[in-house]
């Protein structure tokens, strides 16, 4: 009978422990942050932030919250940044985080379809009375074009960097070919120069472009077509029927389908997914002349992992006709949001203003450019090829990469069904670029499929 | 101390399992609950708990119509069949083989076994190198002269028949380890009757081998039937489901509508049709097994 009694309050033991254990972890970490607070030099009122972003530490936020830490140390605020990864396991984990309680602060979202979705769902605080309250000219110092990104005519974030698209060249191939960077061209053009960049045959075969359809099949032809159609090229006036059947889209498709299996100036879609090739592997190996998109710039600066020595200049993503360009190829991005149930709002408000003005300086050196138009934009151009000032040339970099006055970006104000048209027009455009289908069938196709799902969210 | 001595003797076992009870009944059963109920919503998890629009049937009735569903339906299925077939069937043969003609038996096994431990990313990963156009099956489809190989994980035809082939690769060791530890098993007496009455080798594989093993076949085809519906990492690491939705499955797919499209309600209608799917199957193996299975 003892012995029983022993071993049911052993498993009673057990089972408390268990129970308190997730509960502890908390305390103890609530008190460690308590301790180190009364080491530093505000003993009292320290009020620590904790800070979520995409980006990895070493990318730039480290630099923000070594600055932070610095300049407001007196006034009792400290951040600490934590990152999740921007895909959709890392986005669900960090809204399953804000939605339990209030272990976040403040955090960035990618993109305004994400940041609105969170902030419709309670997860991010309505800001307009904090920059009434502090005169925070939010559209005067970071352009009209932040309206789109508000909730019902409020904003719940502050967009804080330009990501405009543009292709990146080698420039040591454009020079030794006797071609000037471009700083306007169309689609021929384009194709042009493809062909006089391309040579040789197998595995040792330089080409002319690198599409990067492995990664995404349709984002990234699109950004061409949009500088046409504007943001919401997915869609026709009013957003309920898709926009599929659209001559730019189709001509701007032909012109990938051509660059790979006509000319044989890009690699394939099918190579670039059974080889699993990268931009890197690519273009940073001297592979390809041209790549779609600014973001390998950071893998430009990492000569550790990718050395080499060209160097890469910028040139605008090419438009069908000369008097086509209506807009420029790029979005808001990186909008940081307070999390309504933070225990430091008025804290995080500090934070957040400080980031959007200030901080996202220190991000330059990752490629992220500061939208606020109170932003030094030579120290932002020193800061973005720091360390690799040989290897970028910023004087083709500059007209293409910095905010310009009043000029109308690719903006996406509808997001209907927007993941699932994602991935029917990248079905079918996969299909058109393997040969499954031709060009008229395949956006048909997408068109009819797209518009079934449309009407099915109704 | 009212309690008799049979209930004190229950109440120190529930005791014992509690831990682990709590543990179930927290991270399975109320989400298996929770899921039934949000399969008759359209929730959208960002919203909180409890914030969603009974939609009724409407999620059973709509997946039907859903070209995605289908195609991964159909791909799931062909997949779990092909898969079992040719694993267990590859599996016996070489099971057989290896206890009766090989020396070195533990290495081979050993070797045979090495995949199925293996780290699936890692092993997929390889397979993509091995699929690529410089890879050796392409290499060796050009050099026995056929001038348009297919282009494995990015053709229509061959991306589902790829992952096939890389899963029936690696789940052959742990069949071939459990068929061998059953044959070890059986009756050595009865071979030798049958030498003695003139049986060769073949007679005595098909009228004794087969037989003898079927409780192991009827184990290895419930366990491999139901992996092979749950399949996801091969595919999410190799095609994602692509060209197209040519290698689409139904637990790619619904992790696709749950966190690529947030239809939380969808994918958990889904997962019930995956369920009493694989509930149906085992039943009726579990019924169909005294016509085959002989114990």
């Amino acid at each position: 009978m003892k012995r029983k009694l022993l071993a049911m309050i052993m498993a009673a033991v057990m089972c408390a422990t268990m129970l308190t254990g997730c509960g502890q972890g908390d305390d103890a970490q609530k008190q460690a942050s308590v301790t180190e607070d009364n080491n530093g030099k505000k003993s009292e009122g320290t009020v620590t932030l904790r800070f979520w972003g995409g980006v990895p530490q070493e990318s730039g936020p480290q630099d923000v919250v070594d600055h932070f830490n610095e300049a407001f140390k007196d006034k009792g605020i400290q951040v600490e940044y934590e990152r999740y990864v921007n895909d959709d396991q890392g986005n669900l984990k960090l809204e399953t985080s804000l939605l339990a309680g209030n272990d976040i602060d403040v955090y960035i979202s990618y993109g305004a379809y994400k940041m609105l979705k969170r902030a419709g769902g309670g997860m991010a605080l309505d800001l307009s009375e904090f920059m009434e309250k502090d005169g925070f000219d939010y559209e005067g110092m970071f352009g009209s074009s932040v309206t789109s990104e508000y909730l019902d005519g409020k904003p719940y974030s502050i967009a804080t960097v330009l990501t405009k698209g543009t292709l990146l060249l080698n420039k040591d191939m454009f020079d030794a070919a006797g071609i000037p960077i471009p700083t306007e061209w169309t689609f021929e053009e384009f194709r042009d120069v493809c062909k006089k960049l391309t040579h040789g045959e197998g595995q040792d075969k330089v080409y002319g472009m690198f599409w990067n359809t492995q990664q995404n099949v349709t984002e990234y032809w699109l950004y061409l077509a949009k500088q046409t159609l504007g943001g919401d090229l997915y869609y026709k006036e009013g957003g309920l029927e898709t926009d599929f059947d659209n001559d730019v889209i189709k001509k701007t498709a032909e012109l990938i389908y051509n660059t790979m299996n006509v000319d044989g100036t890009a690699p394939t879609h099918v190579d670039s997914v059974t080889e699993k090739l990268t931009q890197e592997g690519m273009f940073l190996s001297g592979r390809s002349a041209m790549t779609v998109g600014n973001w390998t710039i950071r893998s430009v600066k990492n000569t550790e992992e990718y050395p080499h020595d060209f160097v890469t200049a910028y040139a605008p993503y090419p438009v069908i006709e000369k008097g086509e360009r209506n807009y420029t190829y790029g979005g808001l991005g990186d909008e940081i949001s307070i999390n309504p149930k933070s225990e430091h709002i008025d804290a995080a408000w500090e934070f957040v203003k400080w980031y959007a003005t200030e901080g996202v300086t220190y991000m330059a050196g990752g490629g992220r450019i500061g939208l606020c138009n109170t932003l030094d934009k030579d120290i932002l151009a020193a800061a973005f090829s720091e360390g690799a000032e040989k290897l970028i040339d910023m004087d083709s970099a500059k007209p293409l990469i910095f905010p310009v006055e009043n000029e109308k970006l690719t903006l996406s104000t509808i997001t209907t069904e927007l993941p699932m048209l994602e991935k029917i027009l990248a079905e079918e455009t996969e299909a058109y670029l393997t040969g499954a289908k031709d060009l008229d069938a395949a956006f048909a196709d997408a068109k009819r499929r797209g518009d079934d799902a449309l009407a099915s969210a109704q | 101390m009212k309690l008799s001595r049979k209930a004190k003797r229950n109440m120190a076992g529930y005791t014992f399992i509690l831990p682990n009870l709590i543990g179930v009944i927290l991270f399975t059963f109320i989400p298996i609950v929770y899921s039934l109920i949000i399969s008759f919503t359209n929730w959208d998890f960002t919203k909180g708990f409890g914030n969603w629009n009974w939609v009724g049937f409407k999620n059973f009735v709509d997946i039907w119509s859903d070209k995605w569903f289908v195609d991964s339906l159909k791909n799931t299925i062909v997949f779990a069949v092909v898969v079992v077939v040719f694993t267990l069937i590859i599996a016996l043969v070489l099971a057989v083989v290896i206890d009766r003609f090989c020396y070195a038996k533990t290495p081979i096994r050993l070797a045979l076994f090495m995949p199925y431990i293996s780290n699936v990313v890692a092993v997929a990963i390889v397979w993509v190198m091995m699929y690529s156009s410089w890879g050796p099956f392409t290499q060796m489809v050009k050099k026995l002269g056929v001038d348009n190989p297919p282009q494995w994980l990015g053709d229509y035809k061959w991306s589902l028949p790829s992952v096939i082939i890389m899963t029936i690769w690696g789940g052959i060791g742990y069949a071939v380890m459990i068929y061998t530890s059953a044959i070890q098993g059986l009756p050595r007496d009865v071979y030798e009757a049958a030498e003695v009455d003139g049986a060769g080798e073949i007679r005595k594989f098909f009228a004794l081998t087969v037989p003898f093993l079927s409780p192991t076949t009827f184990f290895l085809v419930v366990t491999t039937l139901i992996s092979s519906f749950q399949v996801f990492a091969p595919i999410q690491l190799m095609t994602r489901g692509g060209p197209g939705s040519s290698s689409s499955v139904l637990v790619y797919y619904i992790y696709q509508s749950a966190f690529s499209f947030y239809k939380m309600g969808y994918a958990s209608a889904m997962s019930w049709i995956l369920f009493i799917l694989l509930f149906i199957v085992t039943m009726i193996q579990w019924k169909q097994q005294k016509k085959w299975v002989s114990y």
